[in-house]
C-alpha cells in the first residue's frame, strides 16, 4: 500500500502484543482457534499454548472445576487433547439433546457432572493409548471413545 | 386356461421385473435366452428353484392337480393334511402328491407324464418332502418319507394351528412381498382351493398358490410377508427348544435346519439372533460342546473390549459403580478396591481420576484384580484375608457380570459371599444382567435368553454406528459366545447364569448385606453418558428402588447395585 500515508504514529500491530492477542483468541470458539492457528507461525505456536485451551474448556463450566484438575490433566495428554477428544464431542451432543434439568439454560453451561463424565473419558482414552503404546500395534488412539467422533444420526 | 396362465405368469414377471429395476423390462417369455435357464428371481428369493422357462410346464400341471383336488370331495381333505417341508423341491412334492391319485380311482390324471416331464424341468433336491398323514382316511396308502418329520409336533398358531384343521375349503390368501424390499406387491394369491382361483386372471402362478395351499392352510412354509417369517421364526425356535428338552432330537435336528431357512429371509437383528441361537440349539442337539469357556478367557476379553467400545452398557456398569465407591470411600485415607474379574482393567482408571481430584485430597490406592475362575474360586479370597490390615483401609468389593458365575457350582456363591463378609468391605458394588437364564426347565431358560438377546442385538443395530465396523461384528460375537452358553451348555460349563435383581437381592440380603442407594449423581451421569451414546434415545435409565438399570426401550438389560454389611453385623 503505497503512497502519501502520514505516519504519524506507529502502526499498530497485535503481533507486536503477544499478551493481547491471547487475551484475544482467549474468547475463540475452538473452530475459529484452530483456524486461527493456520493464520500465521506465531499465532500457531500461540494457538498452542495449553491456557487458551483450558480456558475454552472450562469457561463454561459452573461450578469451574478445583485447580487441582490442572496437573491431572496435563498428565492425561493437555487440555487441548482434553478438548478435541472429549469436551467438544460432548458439548456438541448434549447441546442438541436437552438434558433433563437443563433445558432453561444456556445449553452450552457445564455442569458438574458433564466436567466429571468428560474428564472420566479423557482418563479412559488415555489409558487405551497406554496399552496401544505399550503392546498393540494399532496406531489409532482412544477407540472405546470412538462413539463421540462418530457422527450422530440426528 | 394354459395361455391365460402364461399370460399372468408373463405380466407377474414384468411388474415384478420392472418395479425391481432389474433392467429386464422384457417378459422372460420372450426372452429365450434368458439366462439360458436361470432362475426365477422372486422364487428363488423365496426357496424356490424353478427355472423360468419351466414355469409354464408346472403351472399346467398343477393346474390339472387343482382340478383333481377341488373336483373330488374324497380327497379335498389330502389338501389340509398335507405337510408341505422342503420348499425348494417342487418336483419331489408333487410326485408324492401324484402318487396318491394314482391309488385313488376316477382320476383321470395322467400323473406318468407329469412325473416324467417334472423330473426334467424342476430342479430339487432330493430329499423328499411329505409325509401325509392318512389316519383319516381308510383306503390311505401312506407315504411316508423317514428323512422329513411330522411337523405337526410344532406349537403354536404359525406352524400347525389346529383350529383351522376343519377348515378343508380355508382360502389363504397370501401377499406376495419379496422379502425386506420395498416392491409393491404383486397380487394376492388365492387358495387353489377356491372355485374362483382359475379365473383369477391376475393372480401370480398357481405355483406360490400351490406352496402355501395345498399344505393346507396351515402351514405355508416358504413365506412371502418378512414380518409373518419373523413371526414363524420365532415359533421355530420355541418349537425347536421345546423338543430338544424333550430330546425329540430327530424333530428338532428338523426345525433347527427350518430356522436356518427362515433366518436367511430376514435381516438385521433379528437374523443375527435367530443365527446364534440357531447355532446354540444344534450344538445342543448334536451334544457338540463350545470350546471350552475357561480357556477362551483372553478371546473372550478381546471380543469384551470390543464391546465396550460399542455400546454403553458396560461404561454405564463402570461408571454407576465408581460413583458408588467413590461416595463410599468419601473420607477414607486408605482405600482397597478389590475387583472380581480385572480382564483389561478398564474400570479403574476413571475410578483413581476422580479419587485424584476428590475434595480432600488423594488416598492411597490399592488395586486388587481376581482372575478368571479357578477351580476353588475361595482360594485368592482367603489369601487376601490374611493379607489386609484390619480397619486400616476402606474395602470396596466389585463385580460386573461376575458374580453369576459362582452360580454354577454348588455352594460356590454363598463361600464367596461369605469371604466377602469376612473382608468387612465398607460397600459392594454388584453390576448383572437383568434376566433369568438360570431356570432349571431349559425351555423357559430358552424363551428369556431369546427375548433378553433380541432386545440386545436391536440395541447393536440402533446404536446408529457406521455400518458393519469391525467393533460391532465383534460385540455380536461376544454376546453370541454367551447365548452358546446359555443354551448350549450345562451343569459346571454353564458358566452364564444370569439371574434378575429381584433374585440377587434376596441372595445378597439372605447373606447379611444391606441395600445403599446409588445416588442421584450417579444417575445423572449415567445419563449423560447414554444421551452420547448415537442411539440415546433408545437406552433408557431407570431407578429401581436404589438401583440403576440399563435398558433398551421398554427391556431394562443390565442392573447396578451397591450394598453393604448389614447393620447388625458387630464389628470385630
Amino acid at each position: 500500500m503505497e503512497g502519501n500515508v502520514k505516519e504519524k504514529r506507529p502502526r499498530f500491530c497485535v503481533n507486536d502484543h503477544v499478551d493481547i492477542l491471547m487475551e484475544i483468541l482467549k474468547r475463540l470458539d475452538g473452530r475459529s482457534l484452530c483456524v486461527s492457528a493456520c493464520v500465521c507461525r506465531l499465532w500457531c505456536t500461540i494457538a498452542r499454548n495449553d491456557s487458551l485451551w483450558e480456558h475454552l474448556c472450562f469457561r463454561h463450566a459452573s461450578p469451574p472445576p478445583s485447580s487441582g484438575v490442572r496437573p491431572v490433566i496435563v498428565a492425561l495428554g493437555g487440555y487441548k487433547r482434553l478438548y478435541m477428544v472429549c469436551v467438544r464431542p460432548v458439548l456438541s451432543r448434549l447441546g442438541r439433546l436437552r438434558i433433563a434439568g437443563d433445558s432453561d439454560r444456556d445449553r452450552r453451561v457445564w455442569t458438574r457432572d458433564g466436567v466429571q463424565l468428560s474428564l472420566s473419558l479423557f482418563c479412559v482414552d488415555y489409558y487405551e493409548r497406554l496399552g496401544r503404546l505399550g503392546g498393540g500395534g494399532d496406531a489409532s488412539g482412544g477407540s472405546s471413545l470412538m462413539f463421540l467422533c462418530k457422527p450422530v444420526n440426528v | 386356461m394354459k395361455r391365460d396362465h402364461q399370460e399372468t405368469i408373463g405380466n407377474k414377471a414384468e411388474s415384478s421385473s420392472s418395479s425391481m429395476d432389474t433392467g429386464k423390462g422384457k417378459s422372460w417369455f420372450e426372452d429365450d435366452q434368458d439366462a439360458g435357464g436361470g432362475m426365477d428371481e422372486l422364487l428363488a428369493v423365496l426357496g424356490y428353484k424353478i427355472k423360468s422357462s419351466d414355469m409354464a410346464d408346472v403351472a399346467q400341471k398343477l393346474e390339472q392337480l387343482e382340478m383333481v383336488l377341488g373336483s373330488e370331495d374324497g380327497i379335498s381333505h389330502l389338501a389340509s393334511d398335507t405337510v408341505h417341508y422342503n420348499p425348494s423341491d417342487l418336483s419331489g412334492w408333487v410326485q408324492s402328491m401324484l402318487s396318491e391319485f394314482n391309488n385313488l380311482p376316477s382320476t383321470d390324471f395322467d400323473s406318468s407324464i407329469l412325473l416324467s416331464s417334472n423330473r426334467d424341468s424342476l430342479l430339487g433336491q432330493p430329499s423328499a418332502i411329505t409325509s401325509l398323514d392318512f389316519s383319516r382316511n381308510s383306503q390311505s396308502k401312506v407315504f411316508t418319507d423317514d428323512s422329513e418329520y411330522d411337523l405337526r409336533a410344532i406349537p403354536g398358531v404359525a406352524a400347525f394351528p389346529q383350529q383351522e384343521f376343519d377348515r378343508s375349503n380355508d382360502r389363504k390368501r397370501m401377499k406376495l412381498t419379496p422379502v425386506g424390499s420395498d416392491i409393491a406387491p404383486a397380487p394376492a394369491v388365492n387358495s387353489l382351493q377356491s372355485p374362483t382361483a382359475s379365473s383369477t386372471s391376475t393372480s401370480s402362478p398357481p405355483a406360490m398358490a400351490v406352496s402355501g395351499t395345498l399344505s393346507g392352510p396351515t402351514r405355508p412354509v416358504v413365506l412371502m410377508d418378512s414380518q409373518e417369517t419373523g413371526v414363524r421364526l420365532v415359533h421355530t425356535l420355541l418349537a425347536c427348544a421345546k423338543e430338544t428338552q424333550e430330546e425329540n432330537l430327530e424333530l428338532a435336528d428338523a426345525l433347527v435346519k427350518r430356522i436356518g431357512l427362515l433366518a436367511a429371509s430376514q435381516t438385521g437383528a433379528m437374523r443375527k439372533v435367530a443365527t446364534y441361537f440357531a447355532e446354540a440349539l444344534a450344538r445342543r442337539i448334536y451334544k457338540i460342546s463350545p470350546q471350552d469357556y475357561r480357556l477362551d478367557s483372553s478371546c473372550l476379553d478381546t471380543l469384551e473390549m470390543h464391546f465396550y467400545e460399542t455400546c454403553p452398557y458396560l461404561k454405564f456398569a463402570h461408571f454407576t459403580a465408581n460413583q458408588a465407591i467413590l461416595e463410599a470411600f468419601a473420607d477414607a485415607s486408605r482405600v482397597h478396591v478389590i475387583d472380581f474379574g480385572l480382564k483389561q482393567g478398564m474400570q479403574w482408571p476413571a475410578l483413581m481420576q476422580a479419587l485424584a481430584l476428590r475434595p480432600g485430597g488423594p488416598p492411597a490406592f490399592r488395586l486388587t484384580g481376581i482372575g478368571p475362575p479357578q477351580p476353588d474360586n475361595t482360594d485368592a479370597l482367603q489369601q487376601m484375608l490374611g493379607l489386609l490390615p484390619p480397619e486400616v483401609e476402606a474395602v470396596a468389593v466389585n463385580s460386573v457380570f461376575e458374580l453369576h458365575r459362582l452360580l454354577a457350582r454348588p455352594g460356590g456363591i454363598d463361600k464367596v459371599l461369605g469371604s466377602i463378609k469376612a473382608m468387612r468391605p465398607k460397600i459392594v458394588t454388584v453390576v448383572e444382567q437383568e434376566a433369568n437364564h438360570n431356570s432349571p426347565v431349559f425351555l423357559d431358560r430358552f424363551t428369556e435368553a431369546l427375548h433378553y438377546y433380541s432386545s440386545l442385538f436391536d440395541s447393536l443395530e440402533g446404536s446408529g454406528m457406521i455400518p458393519r465396523s469391525q467393533d460391532l461384528v465383534m460385540s455380536e460375537l461376544y454376546l453370541g459366545r454367551h447365548i452358546c452358553n446359555v443354551v448350549a451348555c450345562e451343569g459346571a460349563d454353564r458358566v452364564e447364569r444370569h439371574e434378575a435383581l429381584a433374585q440377587w437381592r434376596t441372595r445378597l440380603d439372605s447373606a447379611g448385606f444391606d441395600p445403599v442407594h446409588l445416588g442421584s449423581n450417579a444417575f445423572k451421569q449415567a445419563s449423560m453418558l447414554l444421551a452420547l451414546f448415537a442411539g440415546g434415545d433408545g437406552y433408557r435409565v431407570e431407578e429401581n428402588n436404589g438401583c440403576l438399570m440399563l435398558g433398551w426401550h421398554t427391556r431394562p438389560l443390565i442392573a447396578t447395585s451397591a450394598w453393604r454389611l448389614a447393620a447388625g453385623d458387630s464389628q470385630q
